[in-house]
């Protein structure tokens, strides 16, 4: 490592509040790197000295913990968190009488938050500290997320708990590179930073696509300096990461956003010789299950979150059925969650080690042909983003052609939608279509050969 | 508020016994258990009437956010509505039901239902307000005092309910702008991004 001047920002000191010289010299070891990508932000852990601590003692929780409800038996602590949110967050202040049974709660959705996020912020959360997460999601336009450096830290726990099962606890320490996050889009948030509840071990996320580097080359130059213990991604990404000459393995995958399909789980595990886990996880909830073939499906992580499936009117479907995914509670304390419907589907079953979700159907990756080269349906996200739509389809046709569906009511956003598409796929290659879906919308499909990477 | 009415203890006391099933939950939508346009029927039936069903129409539930509470309170106020010194009146049925659906959706907005049952001085409140707009005040009380009391409580409620309103709005923009800074999109640290 080479030391580097220390980060003359006048916000550094609130990104890494308890940074010591070793910090900051990891940190100037991952930017000043001679194969180092450009990155593009500046984020940080954000961590108080108290909130450290408290950080390790909830992973030792969470690591002790079990998800230990059975089928159609609410757990002992949901009543009590029923009756708070009902007496603290203004939404639900709004019902009522906190009512008696779970059931009895009105199911809420991302088009409830959608429509005024601040309505579901408790009363007690301070918000000088509050950060948010922005999804570009798949199931409707950009939602600001409230969020909190300390529930950012949680994810950790979850992951560990995760890992543990695989065998793997993480050991990083001081003056190595803990965790690197992967993307491979045109445009990525990408940041270095250091994990104090690891000794200040690195973190960096970082965009595998080539436009983000000086060469191509210095990706894999780069990847095997930093060495990184746990690589985390989405299936796109890790196909790219796959590519790369790499001579070093970290010692697990996390691949998390997109369904991870079984041929490339395989060809990620063959390469690197490694736990590869693909778990389900969701801006609003958090890390939600492992996927685990035993199983038959992906085991519940959170002990603090349960799980109802749901059909189309809200009413709970017998164990085994297939529904919603609808959650309550979980980890974000600016954001707790009451019979939150998620979006995806699967069916709840029941193991030796917890509740299991079967058969989930999430989002899967698709990639988009643009003038010749593939591109992340992120990227496709990025270019509406501009426009308030929340209903859309960007379907690719065997041809390379591109229709973009929009509901009626985005019709007049049609013009400049095309033509922002336009931009990306070339003139003459989007046509825009009427989408005559009122449910979740399938957003990204695709005729195209190699389109599901 | 001309006519003498019941002793405002018996009518406090009877919403401090609100049972049970009086505050169970309203059917609104697909869920809940207790119809309320039935309730509201039986206590037109108690007060020896027969309503017309377009007149239950109103306390049908779709909505759980702008119907649940009303609903709420309508089914406390059915149960004050069945006190027997009420019952004895023979109450017009074409008032008996405007006053309990306006009366509900008054107090509805502001105090989560059960509060009507729990907490002394909206009991108290609902009682007078009820009785208020049925032409009637406790027993024992002039005119005058019943119409001061009432509208000290009313008076209170309101000055409440303003306060309230306006620190919601101003938390409501406080979260937005929190949400809105360059430092909220910088994040924090997650092992994984979604």
């Amino acid at each position: 490592m080479t030391d580097a001047p220390v980060d003359d920002d006048p916000l550094h000191c609130e990104r890494f509040p308890t940074l010591s010289p070793d910090g900051q010299r990891m940190l100037d070891f991952m930017l000043g790197h001679p194969c180092a990508p450009l990155y593009r932000n500046k984020s940080g852990n954000r961590l108080l000295a108290h909130e450290v601590e408290a950080q390790r003692a909830y992973e030792r929780e969470v690591g002790a913990a079990s998800v230990g409800w059975l089928p159609d038996a609410v757990p002992d602590w949901v009543p009590s968190i029923v009756e708070n949110v009902f007496a603290q967050v203004p939404h639900y202040r709004a019902l009522g009488s906190p009512p008696r049974f779970l059931e009895d709660v009105a199911p809420v959705s991302r088009a409830d938050f959608a429509a005024g996020i601040a309505q579901f912020v408790p009363d007690h959360v301070p918000l000088d500290r509050m950060i948010h997460f922005r999804t570009t999601g798949t199931t409707g336009h950009p939602l600001l997320l409230p969020s909190h450096p300390v529930v950012a830290a949680r994810y950790a726990a979850y992951h560990k708990r995760a890992l543990r099962r695989v065998g793997v606890e993480p050991a990083h320490g001081r003056g190595q590179v803990g965790v690197v996050l992967l993307g491979y889009q045109k445009q990525c948030f990408s940041y270095v930073s250091v994990t104090p509840t690891m000794d200040e071990s690195g973190l960096a996320k970082l965009n595998l696509h080539p436009d983000d580097w000086r060469h191509p080359d210095d990706r894999a130059r780069y990847l095997d300096a930093l060495a990184p213990e746990i690589v985390a991604g989405d299936p796109i990404s890790f196909a790219e990461y796959l590519k790369l000459p790499l001579t070093r393995a970290p010692r697990a995958l996390l691949s998390v956003s997109m369904t991870l399909l079984p041929g490339l789980r395989e060809r990620l595990e063959l390469r690197f010789g490694c736990p590869v886990l693909d778990i389900y996880s969701l801006n609003e909830v958090g890390p939600v299950g492992v996927f685990d073939a035993r199983l038959g499906g992906h085991l519940l992580l959170q002990p603090r979150l349960y799980v109802e499936i749901l059909d189309r009117a809200g009413r709970p479907v017998p164990a085994g059925e297939m529904g919603e995914i609808t959650v309550t509670g979980g980890f974000n304390f600016c954001l707790p969650l009451l019979r939150y419907r998620t979006g995806d589907f699967a069916s709840l079953g029941f193991s030796d080690e917890g509740p299991v979700l079967l058969g989930l159907s999430g989002r899967r990756p698709v990639r988009y042909l643009a003038r010749g080269d593939w591109i992340n349906n992120i990227d496709v996200t990025h270019a509406l983003l501009p426009f308030p739509i929340s209903h859309f389809n960007v379907h690719q046709r065997a041809d390379a052609s591109v229709a973009l569906r929009l509901a009626p009511d985005a019709m007049t956003h049609a013009g400049a939608a095309q033509a922002a598409l336009a931009s990306l796929f070339g003139q003459q290659m989007v046509t825009v279509e009427l989408l005559q879906a009122d449910d979740k919308t399938l957003q990204y499909t695709s005729d195209l050969a190699g389109a599901h990477s | 508020m001309n006519d003498p009415g019941p002793d405002l203890e018996t009518l406090t006391r009877r919403l401090a016994d609100t049972p049970p099933d009086f505050m169970d939950e309203p059917r609104v939508g697909g869920s809940g258990r207790v119809a309320v346009p039935a309730l509201v029927n039986d206590l037109a039936g108690m007060h020896g009437a027969r309503l017309a069903l377009a007149v239950l129409d109103g306390f049908k539930g779709q909505s759980a956010r702008s119907d649940r509470n009303r609903l709420a309170v309508a089914m406390i106020c059915a149960w004050l509505l069945a006190d027997p010194w009420l019952l004895a009146q023979r109450l017009d049925p074409a008032s008996l039901v405007q006053v309990l659906a306006e009366v509900a959706a008054e107090m509805a907005a502001a105090t989560p239902a059960h509060r009507f049952a729990a907490d002394a001085e909206r009991r108290e409140e609902l009682v007078r307000t009820m009785l208020g707009r049925l032409g009637y005040r406790p027993a024992g009380e002039t005119p005058i005092q019943a119409a001061d009391r009432l509208a000290a409580i009313s008076a209170t409620e309101r000055r409440r309910l303003l306060e309230a309103s306006r620190a919601a709005e101003q938390r409501a923009r406080e979260i937005r702008e929190a949400l809105a800074r360059k430092v909220a999109a910088e994040s924090a640290d997650k092992w994984t991004r979604e």
